[in-house]
């Protein structure tokens, strides 16, 4: 702006280097607008309502749909080539399965309940060692459905091949109480880079467990504490997420191609900060509107003549409605408030601090890999276990 | 649309466009010239073809048109950042929108769950109870057993493990189930106990166990009363109530879970329909087994009454205090009311003597008779 520089117009030219000096590091940018989202998922959210809950998987696919269309890496925008009527088949296919599962689990179950010493832990253990398979699988999906540049992500690697390093890790974590955490998150992401490709150009994750400990090592002491001080818990998790976040990124190799995170520890703690305001100000608008509706029933029922109070919820069949209503209402729009701030917010941010070197190996990689089936997908909301 | 073509070439040639043809990520800089069909023109290489009716558009950020095209690769794009040139493009395919969700998806989807929900409501209203009735009896006995074995723990667990057995008790208890059990025209697999326990109830499992609390015998003051109560859990074993319960319990938690599936936060909504379905399940089971008392006492000789008025004395008058279509039983002035609709001067004899009944309040002993 100013005409009187203090630094001198002609700087001293840099020393002669043997090499070109790097290119600049390419940033990713997010183009969607605010408003859109809040309009998909909200109107999502009604549907979901009026379905009884089978618009989620259109409505998540509308959402991811959104996401990947308006990040642009290098100025070229991502698509997402899911669609909802896939994820319906997907979870179709997994309750088939799963549903004799279940009754092999039930039956089982009794059968162990007879001789305590077993109890039903190996079941649970199996049932979380699925889970992680359908996290992998999962995963899987929606890498497959990701094109940019008209060549799309892909995996191999097996399912179960994963699951069963996920619950060995799983024991070790337990094991040195949460200490080995970074340690597994390295060596499943590892796996699971190693199998990820963009076209012919392989995944690698380099990311070093210990840099993740270093930069993070304080919030395994206030863990403890959290739990007990809940209203610490939100500030300990969001600055966890960060980290892992920041971590997990910088570790992300395809190829030549490097990302990087400058996200700062802080960056979720307004965010989430945010959803627990607006769970307030909802949870004080519920209250609010339960005395309205008391006052209605108890009017409706002919005065006051049987004493309100609790006893009243559990008589009044109006009250038992509009409670139901006021109940679903509350939900859906916490549901709302949750996606527009941990899901397009949180994306928003992190994208503001990455930045990808050495793009250019990515400018002409020839197309490979085969589309995987939703199976996964269905798999993981049968067992309500969730991943990325 | 065809003879635009030769001004259309003209005006566009200097207009350019991204091309990326899904079997190499390069970006290609390309010419678009509106022919017979679009044809994408990169120096240097013949232009491939797209005819017009095959493009469809694909998601892109705001102010980019995106498109591929059906008889070409799967993942070929082209982008248009130029919105004059997009406005062209676009009047040229009359097919653009075809595969973008629109109103019609939405309706489809909303009608065809609503279809689904209706279908999952009628099975949970009638094909689980038929399904369940028919299923209950087939199960083996051995399996039932293992069940009631298994539920068994946990109701030791949760009153007490200390059986009453004094000799004097336990043969006059005999001698009381056996008369309502042969009333009843159940085999011998019945066995029963009285559990030492404040809780005045009484509990059926599955396999032919039947478990008396000693609250229960405390608050008896006749022989009817308490055979009253013991032929109404013969009734739950004969009707198979428990592994009926179990089949329509499970069989109404795993669909309506299903149907509420993945709207967090739902858990709440699916316990209360849950919970509605199966207490008017459960009244049924209850008015049933009330039946097999009146049925059992009747030709005994003695009257259902006595337990109407026994469980009166228990719970008081109940109408009022709680919603009815949530509980499990029916209410216990109705019960009461309808036993003693069945009430006969008794043509029987006592079920057990004055020594019996005397011998049989001491099964669990001085300590227990408070």
């Amino acid at each position: 702006m100013n005409e009187m520089n203090i630094v001198p117009r002609h700087p001293p030219p840099p020393p002669p280097s043997p090499q070109p000096p790097p290119l600049p590091p390419t940033p990713v940018t997010f183009t969607g607008s605010r408003g859109e989202f809040i309009r998909l998922v909200t109107r999502g959210a009604a549907l979901e309502l009026v379905t009884a809950g089978f618009y989620r998987f259109w409505l998540a696919t509308d959402i991811r749909r959104h996401l990947w269309a308006n990040t642009l890496i290098d100025g070229d925008a991502a698509e997402y080539t899911g669609r909802g009527r896939e994820l319906l088949i997907g979870f179709l296919f997994a309750m088939a399965i799963l549903v004799p599962i279940y009754l092999v689990y039930f039956w089982i179950g009794i059968e162990v309940e007879r001789f305590k010493e077993f109890a039903s832990f190996p079941l649970i253990l199996a049932f979380y060692a699925f889970g992680q398979f359908a996290t992998y699988r999962a995963r899987r999906y929606r890498l497959t459905r990701t094109v940019w540049r008209g060549v799309r992500f892909w995996m191999d690697g097996s399912g179960w091949a994963y699951a069963w390093r996920a619950v060995l890790w799983g024991f070790f974590v337990a094991l040195t109480l949460g200490l080995a955490l970074p340690w597994r998150e390295a060596a499943l992401e590892r796996y699971k880079m190693r199998h990820s490709y963009y076209g012919d150009l392989q995944g690698k994750f380099t990311a070093k467990p210990s840099e993740f400990f270093k930069r993070g090592w304080w919030l395994w002491l206030a863990m403890p504490f959290a739990l007990v001080l809940f209203p610490l818990f939100p500030f300990v998790y969001a600055q966890f997420k960060a980290i892992e976040w920041r971590w997990w990124l910088s570790g992300i190799r395809f190829g030549a191609v490097r990302v990087e995170s400058a996200l700062p520890r802080g960056a979720f703690t307004p965010l989430y900060w945010k959803v627990i305001g607006w769970y307030m100000l909802a949870s004080v608008a519920l209250a609010v509107y339960f005395a309205v509706a008391t006052g209605i029933a108890a009017f409706i029922s002919g005065g006051f003549d049987h004493a309100g109070g609790p006893e009243m919820f559990s008589k009044s069949i109006p009250l038992l409605v509009m409670g139901g209503i006021g109940y679903l209402a509350l939900i859906l729009s916490l549901n709302v408030v949750v996606r527009v701030y941990l899901l397009r917010d949180l994306w928003v941010t992190v994208l503001q601090h990455v930045q990808v070197h050495d793009i250019g190996a990515a400018s002409d990689v020839a197309a490979k890999g085969d589309l995987a089936t939703a199976l996964g997908e269905g798999f993981a909301d049968g067992l309500d276990v969730a991943g990325f | 649309m065809e003879d635009v073509s030769g001004e259309g070439t003209s005006r566009q040639e200097s207009a350019t466009a991204f091309y990326f043809d899904g079997s190499s990520s390069r970006r290609r800089v390309v010419r678009l010239v509106f022919g017979d069909a679009l044809g994408i023109g990169e120096d240097g290489a013949g232009p491939a073809l797209w005819t017009y009716d095959d493009i469809r558009q694909v998601d892109s950020p705001a102010g980019v048109l995106r498109v591929s095209c059906l008889s070409a690769p799967a993942l070929a794009r082209l982008e248009i950042r130029d919105a004059a040139l997009s406005a062209e493009l676009a009047s040229r395919c009359a097919r653009l929108g075809e595969n973008r969700p629109d109103g019609r998806t939405v309706t489809k989807i909303v009608g065809w769950s609503v279809a689904a929900v209706a279908s999952i409501v009628m099975v949970v209203l009638f094909a689980i109870p038929l399904a369940a009735d028919r299923l209950a009896p087939l199960v083996p006995q051995a399996l039932e057993r293992r069940i009631g074995e298994a539920s068994e723990v946990q109701i030791r667990a949760m009153f007490g493990k200390q059986v009453c057995d004094r000799p004097a008790g336990q043969a006059a208890y005999t001698k009381l189930l056996g008369k309502l059990r042969e009333a009843a025209g159940l085999d011998t697999d019945v066995q029963s106990s009285v559990l030492s326990t404040e809780v005045p109830n009484a509990f059926a499992l599955p396999g032919g166990k039947v478990y008396m609390f000693s609250g229960l015998l405390a608050k008896a003051e006749n022989p009817d009363e308490l055979a009253g109560v013991l032929a109404h859990e013969l009734g739950h074993l004969k009707h198979h109530d428990n592994m009926r319960g179990l089949i329509y319990n499970g069989g109404t938690s795993f669909l309506i879970g299903l149907l509420f599936g993945d709207v967090t936060g739902s858990s709440a909504l699916i316990f209360a329909s849950r919970s509605l379905v199966t207490a008017s399940y459960s009244r049924e089971a209850e008015q049933n087994a009330d039946s097999m008392t009146i049925e059992v006492m009747q030709k005994l000789g003695r009257s259902p009454r006595p337990m109407g008025e026994l469980l009166y004395r228990i719970t008081g008058k109940e109408g009022g205090r709680n919603l009815s279509i949530l509980a499990g039983h029916p209410l216990t002035e109705d019960r009461l009311q309808r036993m003693s609709g069945e009430d006969r001067p008794a043509s029987g004899p006592p079920l057990l003597t004055p020594e019996e009944w005397t011998a049989l309040k001491a099964i669990c002993g001085e300590a227990a008779r408070k």
